[in-house]
């Protein structure tokens, strides 16, 4: 589903954020990525969401070669992934039916069938009696989850988070994270980047540690892999 | 379109719907949008109001300047059905000659109607009107030839002035004259303003599409965080910019109807001024407003002004605005 072949990335400046990163996520997979901030979880990201792209190395989402996509493909790219940002990345002025709808107004879907979409995203998350709300009425969990139901309101086949539990408490985050086991077990691939060990070690899935930009680590979790 | 997967449908290619059904659907979402940016026009009152006003007292200019040529051009058609040629005749032609002279002249199909001054009668009407009449006496002579007051059929001055040249050829004619050098001169005065009034158009209308693009350029920034956003779930350039398109169409149409209100202001301030003017010179001359078909123009290009300035400004502004994102 997801394959990195020795992919490097860096900076005007000689900062390397990626040093020939190499792994591969299988279809229906769920894994971890980890490491302190700055070993370059972020970059990562980027390189699959096509925000950046790698300066040698290869990134494949199916098949298909990311450096083969153009500038103008890169929406329908982002179309196929389902996002999760740290900081929600809302519409603060929008209602959460809109924030949710987004995506498929974007794709051009209206009426019956986009508020049923939407109402189903929002039920999975358990956030459809806040339909109405605006973001900012909402606490900072729900926030995350209003961003899950976009995520996934038009049913991709992989699913990217970034620190999804970055300013949770313990109980949240474990809501989260089954909402995303919930995700996972229907089928989709999820690429989640955390640095919270304690979670990681409960939930005993792949994990992928990036040290200085380099994979130190591909596999169960490990105490005190990072240390 | 999925790139990454192919065969799995997305959008609303996901739904099956009939053609006409999406032909509707295309109209009412461009209909839906078309609202949405009058909203935030709405919602951002005061710096859409300065455009809009700023686009409405940018085009009152140009669209004075043509009514004055408009108001010009039929001043000088009026005038022009007056234009006569005198035909001042040699001093030693008899009468038989002046007979034949006026036969002719009937006979030519360019003139409407020739009328013939006798010099006794014009040294009367002179002596008359001129108040010379105690000076006049004094001489033995009548000094005065005859005149031949002849009316083109076709008034317009390149006509007039072809028929004048034809006539000064004849045997008995000393001297022919049409008085249209002020005519002339009002035409070139008119043909002046109107290419002071193309300049000034095209000056203001770039000015226009500064403007424009000026204010959806920050409307833009304003947007830059939802911007972000919607490139991170997949919006494209086209898709983002939209909105903005319709902005600025309607920033362009409030400032073609506030141009039109504005000249209609003019227009009512200035009557009274007009009227005594053409009063003075006894014509019945009514100031032409703007027509509805000019009006039709006035919005047609406003618009088109609104429309070009945000998409020049748009376009730009939204390619640079990358998805930071993550």
């Amino acid at each position: 589903m997801l394959r990195f072949e020795q992919v490097t990335k860096s900076y005007s400046g000689g900062f390397v954020a990626l040093d020939r990163v190499s792994f591969h996520l299988e279809k229906g997979e769920m894994a971890f990525l980890t490491g302190h901030s700055g070993a370059g979880k972020s970059t990562l990201l980027k390189l699959i969401s096509l925000i950046e792209r790698p300066t040698t190395g290869k990134v494949f989402i199916n098949g298909v070669d990311l450096s083969r996509v153009s500038k103008g493909q890169v929406p329908y790219v982002r179309r196929d992934i389902g996002m999760i940002f740290q900081n929600h990345k809302l519409l603060m002025n929008h209602s959460v039916f809109d924030n949710v709808a987004l995506p498929l107004v974007i794709e051009g879907f209206s009426g019956k069938d986009m508020t049923k979409r939407v109402h189903a995203a929002l039920d999975k998350v358990g956030l459809l009696d806040k339909v109405r709300c605006l973001p900012h009425m909402l606490s900072g969990g729900e926030q995350q989850r209003v961003g899950i139901a976009r995520a996934v309101v038009n049913r991709p086949p992989l699913l990217l988070a970034d620190e999804p539990t970055g300013n949770l408490d313990p109980d949240l985050s474990k809501d989260i994270m089954n909402v995303f086991e919930a995700f996972n077990q229907v089928g989709v691939s999820v690429l989640i980047a955390s640095h919270d060990l304690s979670l990681l070690a409960r939930m005993r899935y792949r994990t992928l540690t990036l040290k200085n930009g380099r994979m130190i680590n591909d596999g169960l979790t490990s105490y005190g892999a990072d240390e | 379109m999925s790139i990454l997967f192919q065969g799995r449908a997305t959008g609303a290619t996901a739904v099956k719907q009939s053609l006409w059904h999406r032909f509707v659907m295309f109209w009412v979402h461009h209909l839906r949008q078309a609202l949405t940016s009058l909203g935030e026009i709405w919602l951002t009152p005061a710096s859409s109001l300065l455009t809009v006003a700023v686009i409405g007292v940018s085009l009152t200019l140009p669209v004075t300047l043509h009514l004055m040529v408009k108001n010009l051009q039929q001043v000088s058609s009026s005038v022009d059905q007056a234009a006569q040629i005198s035909l001042f005749l040699k001093a030693d032609t008899n009468e038989t000659q002046i007979a034949e002279l006026i036969a002719l002249l009937q006979a030519n199909p360019e003139v409407a109607d020739v009328q013939f001054i006798d010099k006794s009668q014009a040294l009367a009407e002179f002596t008359a009107e001129s108040g010379f009449g105690d000076a006049l006496s004094y001489i033995e002579d009548n000094p005065l030839p005859h005149v031949m007051l002849v009316t083109p059929k076709n008034t317009s001055s390149v006509a007039a002035s072809a028929l004048l040249s034809t006539l000064q050829q004849e045997r008995y004619v000393e001297l022919a004259k049409l008085d249209i050098g002020w005519l002339e001169r009002l035409d070139a005065i008119v043909s002046l303003v109107r290419q002071v009034a193309i300049a000034v158009a095209l000056l203001l209308m770039v000015a226009v599409l500064l403007v424009v693009g000026n204010t959806i350029r920050l409307m833009v920034l304003n947007k830059k965080d939802e911007i972000e956003v919607m490139k991170l779930v997949g919006a494209t350039n086209s898709y983002i910019q939209r909105p903005f398109l319709y902005t600025g169409i309607w920033l362009g149409f409030f400032g073609g109807i506030l141009t039109f209100l504005i000249e209609e202001v003019l227009l009512w301030w200035l009557k009274q001024g007009i009227a005594s003017v053409t009063q003075l010179y006894d014509s019945s001359i009514a100031l032409q407003p703007l027509s509805l078909a000019e009006l039709g123009y006035l919005l047609l290009v406003a618009v088109a002004l609104g429309f070009v300035g945000s998409f020049l400004a748009v376009h730009r502004t939204i390619s640079q605005i990358e998805a930071t994102g993550i």
